[in-house]
């Protein structure tokens, strides 16, 4: 008789995950199968609503990355009613997104994954997470509490002490910045910079040289990966264009706009969740690990594969070492957290950037603008991966579609794979045991999900 | 999309000067009490407020103001799914 383990809840993974093993009749791994609970009927709930109430109602609901969906959310309502933000307007909102993807990405690594790596996989849950870190290096924890609160009190003092963000505006951002504010931000810029290089230092001294034994523990699976990139190709995560790219590394690119011509939606028949695929691939849908079709990945690791620089000189030297390592595309699910801190760096050199920009403090922060019918569709690149919104409104400027896409669901059918091949390769006669099932949980964390 | 459902803080836990004894503080909802760790969150909550959690930590304090006006939000977002006669997998 066939039997079924399930890992639920799935640690150090947000709330509503499950991973279900199938075994037969042997005891053999028959099939394993990742389920992501995801919120269903926002894009009804916001229909006849001003759209402008948009970016504020999403980040109510969605209040675990606010900020992403609250900017891609304003992106997409100054499309539907064509008003483009003036620099500073734009400047300010893009430095909102950099200091949020900071906080994301250091809770992420230190708390959620590095105990993973600083530990051995068959340690005790006890000391297998963050207070085994606070316990080992206590100096290193304190400093990650420190400067993920830093990076959220920059956020206030740009965006006002808000718990929900509502300082993105249709046309552009609600608050100006002053000369002393910028001043304040940029010496505060510079201590999570240094942070960052040292963080990146010392995982690589202790954190990653664990992942070559870990990675070939859990049979890589090779997909296609999607990303946002500038007209260079420098890598971007507030705008810029979609860029798609083969496993064998050829690419293609496209305007947010276009995503429906690229990318389709898929319902597998034991499962209610969404599923994106590459349907310009014309391959069609399959998550066979041996044979995939259709599948690409977005998060850290695609973003990175998919640039062909970084503009920042930090970040660039660590994506040219990472780069003549692992190669490009690099595969393995776990330099997803290695290209995270990659990531860390380049955003806070981001932030030095935007934050030297003069047109920054400029007075004009934002275009009036006057509702009307119209579509529009604003993408960002969110610590989960690319964060599509798409919304159309009346002449009164009210919803009458809204569809999104979250980084989430694009990863739900790579993330399948990872399982169906960890769970595969790790119990050729399975046993429930912690270490089997924490192995097999560490690819589903590697997505941050 | 993940639905960040408040959770009502009822007791805070731990807390002595020991960095090994961290504050914790006991969420509850629906019946069901779960211990969440406070290192990441941006304050302290009183008993009574609510929590965002987000994979075990809580990552936000909300007021029982801010928290009732999102779950508001989240409950007719659900009575609009059951109006359409689609609840099947309306919250998965």
């Amino acid at each position: 008789m066939t039997q079924v383990i399930s890992i639920h809840p799935v640690t150090r993974i947000e709330g509503h995950a499950r991973i279900d093993i199938h075994l037969d009749d042997s005891g053999q791994v028959s099939d394993a199968r990742l389920h992501i609970d995801a919120l269903r009927g926002f894009e009804q709930f916001v229909v006849g609503r001003p759209a402008e109430e948009i970016p504020r109602i999403v980040s109510r609901i969605c209040g675990v990355c606010p900020w992403m969906h609250h900017l891609a959310a304003a992106k997409a309502i100054d499309g539907c009613f064509a008003v483009t933000p003036p620099p500073a307007g734009n400047l300010l909102r893009e430095l909102c997104h950099v200091l949020a993807h900071i906080h994301d990405k250091i809770l992420h690594f230190f708390f959620l994954a590095s105990p993973d790596f600083i530990f051995e996989p068959d340690s005790d849950f006890s000391v297998r997470n963050i207070m085994g870190l606070v316990r080992r290096e206590p100096g290193l924890a304190a400093e990650v509490v420190r400067m993920r609160q830093l990076s959220l009190m920059m956020l206030e003092r740009i965006a006002g002490k808000a718990v929900h963000p509502v300082a993105a505006v249709v046309g552009g951002f609600a608050k100006p910045m002053t000369g002393e504010e910028r001043q304040g931000l940029l010496a505060d810029g510079r201590i999570l910079l240094d942070f960052a290089c040292r963080a990146l230092r010392y995982a690589k001294e202790k954190v990653f040289c664990r992942f070559a034994d870990e990675e070939s523990a859990l049979n890589p699976i090779t997909t296609g990966f999607l990303g946002t990139v500038d007209g260079q190709g420098n890598l971007r995560f507030y705008e810029g264009l979609l860029r798609l790219m083969r496993a064998d590394s050829s690419v293609t690119a496209f305007a947010a706009p276009d995503y429906a011509s690229h990318l389709s939606e898929w319902v597998e028949p034991w499962s209610t969740a969404k599923m994106v695929y590459a349907s310009a691939w014309n391959e069609g849908f399959s998550l066979d690990p041996d044979a995939p079709r259709g599948i690409y990945r977005v998060n850290t690791l695609a973003r990175l594969n998919v640039c062909d620089r970084i503009a920042t000189p930090l970040a660039q030297a660590e994506l040219e070492a990472f780069r003549a390592r692992f190669g490009r595309p690099a595969q393995g699910t776990l330099l997803a957290h290695w290209a995270r801190l990659i990531e860390l760096v380049y955003a806070c050199e981001r932030v030095l950037e935007l934050l030297a920009d003069e047109r920054i403090t400029g007075p004009l922060i934002r275009t009036p603008a006057e509702p009307r019918a119209g579509r529009g569709i604003g993408h960002v690149e969110a610590p989960r991966g690319t964060l599509i919104h798409d919304y159309t409104t009346d002449d009164n400027g009210c919803i009458v579609r809204a569809n999104l896409i979250v980084g989430t669901t694009h990863n739900i059918a790579p993330m399948n794979m990872n399982v169906r091949r960890a769970a595969a390769n790790l119990a050729v006669k399975a046993t429930a045991d912690a270490m089997f099932l924490n192995r097999i949980e560490m690819a589903v964390r590697a997505y941050d999900p | 999309m993940c639905l960040a459902i408040p959770m009502q803080v009822v007791a805070i836990d731990g807390g002595s000067d020991d960095v090994l004894d961290p504050q914790v503080a006991l969420v509850e909802s629906d019946g069901i009490r779960k211990a969440i760790r406070l290192e990441m969150v941006d304050r302290i909550p009183m008993v009574g407020e609510y929590v965002i959690i987000h994979a075990g930590f809580a990552i936000r304090t909300l007021t029982a103001e801010e928290a009732e006006y999102n779950l508001d939000l989240m409950r007719r977002m659900v009575e609009m799914l059951d109006e359409d006669n689609n609840t099947s997998g309306a919250l998965q």
